[in-house]
């Protein structure tokens, strides 16, 4: 399996009055065709930037290091231009809020076929008809009648099923889907999940799913990353990890989620503390203010990332289940 | 499901809260009106956490408001503290204001940007004139430290300079302020991350355990509900289709709907897979809903009847009520 | 029970940017500061009365011995004449968008907050006074309380007061759709609604809470005010209704414009008073409206 894409050593900063920021740390990971990957953090952990920094996308205050790779190619190095050439045909990107992704004044049939247009050069007509196609392939109803109406028209739900269509439109290698069903209502997230799984499979593409809801990646990925503060403190296949934690902060974070198998008037286990300051450059551990399991050590150095084989990777002294 | 019908009340125990038949509908545009609330009843036994659980458009957040008469509902009937709240004008409603408050969901907007948090948990403790100036401040002191904030810290700050558990924190702390009887917590956790939301849980928790308090909780989230609930009810589009305790509902679910909404809730288990093959489509909307039970519309099992005729609520199992022509069999 | 170790204690980093202020600021606060000093204590300084006709110095230029900005063709010193104009100007600009501001927001906030049919007929009463352009209000109101002709001219302080009334009636509802607008979105936050819920009354919260957020939109639109109406009395005084006798800018510059060719000072300097004036207002406005932008981006 080829590699899709490949974040080396990727470190985004941002220039502060108060000092550089550090929003992303060193961050190697990869992406094969075809795969799933999840990163998982919450907020402050710097997914967001990563995934911002991964499509160029990051305002003018930035500083990225580090190289991305796209098919083999660098392209970090890449002119806006180049870069935007990819987007669409190579990497597409699904976004939290689809009413700031789609333009509310322009009418659902516009907005499907100007990438059709634009991008694969069609015929006003035949994009006309592969935009109703697309529409039928996200299960929207009546999509005749969909290309003519306005994004504040329909739901959430709705609204992000054309948001996939939109960017599946022009047989994108990878997906990018930056918390898409935050927004979402329980049963339309499952639903909305259910399609970007069987479109991964149909088409082959690749997908990064940002998310900040363990369960949701735990069913739809292939591999999944951990952020907190900046870095990627757990890198493992999905099963392992879930089975084999080996970083405090997964476990504390798998451990406060409430689920429906847990009995009435139990009290969740809490991490307590706060993330560390991103302006400051403490040594140690940045979880080690907050960890249930913190020795001196943890606190002078910072661990780096150890290969536990099978590719699982993490960062921690003292890792659950020995190690180290 | 229709959910209208009382009988699932409890009259006989201690029961503060007392909501029947229960509509609200607004007006949209000219001549649309949004049908939020459709006669909707349930009661609320002093020292319960009582859920109320929906997706978004089911009218919990509307339900929460018009009992606290913000507005005031269309037509029925909310007795609390055996005075009748919809017949209240005035300053008698006013009066019964102290013992009924709120959390909302957004932590940030329920607080004034431009005061500092003295002055936001000092309101509710001025207007009811608690004290002097002196007085005052050890009453937010305590608030304070009763949500593990420290004072010293947080008094002089804004809101936008804390983050949203903090906010949430303090938002508790307002609410408590008056010593209330009742709290109305609308979707308190939604927007928190899942660390920050564990510990938001616990402190509702506390509170409720330090100050004797009877909770409602709105929320969509299935999993909460059922950790921190006594008695859950749930509903769609203005309507109630079942009411039990969270362990009965998730063990014996009865209703289709319930069905699907705990199928739908992620597993962070990946041997699990979630089935979201229960329920398809979206909510129609509340200004048009379908005729007969309003759920029929996706429910697998729906068939002339659910059409024509608008189901009951009805005791299917030991206080387990479900508002279904075909409810589910184990 | 509650762990003490659980204490959430420093907030948030907040990461506040050191504001340095731009040139503008500096150049525009200066001369609105200058001329509003001029206006309070100008007439203490010693020169020769406004309306004095000086008859041995007819439209003599700048610079001349006894006449610093020159005199106009009819011997009235241009330095006293700026002087007094400054008070006249400010004082109209300023009472008009303070009273009109007033009424105009009190009457915006109260129908925002409140809603129902009230609400409904302020915006219509609104939209009918936007839509008259408020030259032709202005002369309107003034043709028919001011009554002026040949034979029985309207006194003076009567035509200044009508004149205020029209340009103050100008201001209501421009400043009135601001708050009102501006209230609409403040009122549907939670936190008013939170309010509502603790048994605060509707004219607190209108004050605590409504007012404090409303206010630096008002603040902005405001200043943007005072630079219009400066400009809409020169303009009414060259159609010959500003104020009379020559004592604001406006009419300066409407006596004046006659002698364009002769002592041209007699046109430059008001109109030049009024356009710094006007600018640095307008400047003003625009900066409150910027630094408003970036902090309601935070909230």
């Amino acid at each position: 399996m080829s590699v899709l894409l490949k974040l080396e050593d990727l470190s985004v900063s941002f220039a502060t009055p108060r000092g550089a920021l550090k929003a992303v740390n060193h961050v190697n990971l990869e992406l094969l065709k075809g795969e799933s990957l999840g990163v998982v953090g919450e907020s402050g952990s710097g997914k967001t930037v990563l995934s911002r920094a991964t499509m160029g996308l990051l305002p003018g205050t930035a500083t990225r290091t580090g190289t991305i790779t796209y098919n083999g190619q660098d392209v970090t190095a890449l002119p806006k231009d180049e870069v935007r050439k990819l987007w669409g045909t190579g990497m597409a990107m699904i976004f939290q809020d689809p009413m700031t992704a789609l333009n509310p004044v322009r009418r659902i049939g516009s907005q499907l076929t100007e990438s059709l247009t634009v991008r694969l050069g069609m015929d006003k007509k035949v994009a006309r008809e592969k935009a109703i196609q697309l529409l039928k392939r996200v299960r929207i109803p009546e999509p005749e009648l969909m290309l003519r109406k306005f994004p504040y028209q329909l739901s959430g739900g709705m609204r992000q099923r054309i948001m996939i269509a939109i960017a599946i439109s022009c047989g994108p290698e990878m997906l990018f889907a930056d918390e898409p069903t935050t927004a979402l209502d329980v049963t339309v997230q499952a639903q909305v999940l259910e399609l970007l799984s069987e479109l991964r499979e149909e088409y082959n593409m690749g997908m990064i799913l940002v998310t900040h809801d363990l369960g949701v990646v735990a069913g739809h990925t292939d591999k999944i990353a951990v952020m907190y503060a900046g870095d990627v403190v757990e890198y493992a296949p999905t099963r392992a990890l879930f089975k084999n934690m080996k970083m405090p902060y997964t476990e504390a974070l798998f451990k406060s989620i409430p689920r429906l198998e847990t009995p009435t008037g139990t009290r969740l286990p809490v991490i307590e503390g706060r993330l560390p300051d991103p302006t400051k450059n403490e040594p140690g551990c940045p979880f080690a203010n907050r960890c249930p399991y913190v020795q001196d050590k943890c606190r002078a150095q910072a661990p780096p990332l150890v290969d536990a084989g099978d590719n699982h990777f993490y960062r921690c002294w003292f890792p659950i289940g020995g190690g180290q | 499901m229709a959910g209208t019908g009382k009988a699932h009340l409890r009259p006989g125990a201690d029961i503060i809260l007392n909501v029947e038949d229960l509509v609200v509908e607004f007006k949209v545009g000219r001549d649309k009106i949004v049908k939020a609330v459709s006669g909707v009843s349930f009661d609320l036994v002093r020292g319960e956490t009582f859920a109320v659980v929906g997706e978004s458009g089911c009218g919990k957040s509307t339900l929460g408001k018009a009992i606290l008469q913000l507005p005031k509902p269309t037509s029925g009937k909310v007795e609390f503290l055996s005075k009748d709240l919809t017949k209240l004008k005035g300053n008698d409603l006013r009066d019964m204001r102290p013992a009924m408050q709120m959390i909302f969901q957004d932590p940030v907007s329920s607080l004034d940007p431009r005061q500092p948090v003295s002055a936001v948990l000092a309101e509710p403790l001025k207007v009811w004139n608690k004290g002097n100036q002196v007085e005052i401040d050890a009453k937010i002191d305590e608030l304070l430290f009763a949500v593990n904030l420290d004072p010293a810290v947080v008094r002089d700050r804004r809101s936008y300079e804390f983050s949203g558990g903090q906010c949430q924190r303090i938002s508790i702390a307002r609410a408590l302020a008056l010593d209330p009887t009742l709290i109305i917590c609308d979707e308190p956790v939604s927007s928190l991350d899942v660390s920050v939301q564990a510990q938001i849980l616990n402190l509702l928790q506390d509170m409720k355990d330090r100050y004797g308090l009877t909770l409602i909780f709105i929320s969509h989230d299935l999993a909460v509900v059922k950790m921190i609930s006594t008695r859950v009810m749930v509903m769609y589009l203005g309507k109630v289709c079942e009411v039990a305790a969270p362990e009965e509902l998730y063990n014996h679910t009865k209703h289709h709907y319930t069905k699907a909404l705990v199928a739908s809730v992620p597993i962070p288990d990946p041997d699990r897979r979630i089935n979201a093959g229960l329920i398809q489509g979206e909510p129609p909307s509340p200004v048009n809903p379908p005729s007969g039970c309003r759920f029929r519309t996706r429910c697998p099992m729906a068939s002339d009847l659910c059409a024509a005729e608008e189901p009951e609520l009805r005791e299917v199992a030991p206080d387990h009520f479900v508002a279904c022509h075909h409810p589910v069999v184990d | 029970m509650s762990n003490p170790t659980e204490i959430a204690d420093a907030p948030v980093i907040v990461i506040k940017k050191r504001r340095r202020r731009p040139f503008g600021f500096y150049i525009a606060g200066t001369w609105v500061a200058f001329v509003v000093l001029v206006a309070i204590f100008g007439h203490w300084w010693p020169t020769p009365k406004w309306d004095d006709s000086f008859y041995d110095s007819l439209g003599v230029g700048p610079f001349h011995r006894s006449h610093i900005l020159g005199t106009t063709q009819d011997g009235y010193d241009m330095f006293s004449g700026l002087i007094n104009g400054t008070r006249i100007s400010i004082f109209v600009s300023f009472f008009s968008v303070l009273v009109g501001g007033s009424i105009g927001s009190a009457i915006g906030i109260t129908s925002a907050y409140f809603r129902g049919r009230v609400d409904k007929v302020i915006v219509f009463a609104f939209n009918v006074l936007l839509s008259i352009p408020n030259l032709v209000l202005s002369l309107a109101l003034l043709s028919v309380l001011a009554y002026s002709d040949e034979n029985n001219p309207a006194s003076t302080p009567r035509r200044v007061m009508v004149l205020l009334m029209s340009l103050t009636i100008v201001i209501i509802p421009i400043l009135g759709r601001i708050a009102r607008g501006s209230t609409l979105q403040w009122s549907s936050r939670e936190f008013v609604l939170a309010s509502k819920s603790m048994g605060t009354k509707n004219f607190t919260i209108i004050g605590r809470h409504i007012l404090p957020n409303v206010a630096p939109a008002l603040l902005a639109i405001g200043f943007l005010a005072i630079g219009s109406i400066i400009i809409v009395e020169g303009s009414l005084a060259i159609l010959g209704i500003g104020i009379p006798g020559g004592a604001s800018w406006g009419s300066m510059l409407a006596n004046g414009r006659g002698n364009l060719e002769f002592s041209p000072w007699e046109v430059y300097m008001p109109a030049l008073a009024i356009a710094f004036t006007v600018i640095s207002c307008n400047w003003f406005g625009d900066y409150v409206r910027r630094a408003l932008d970036k902090r309601e981006s935070k909230i």
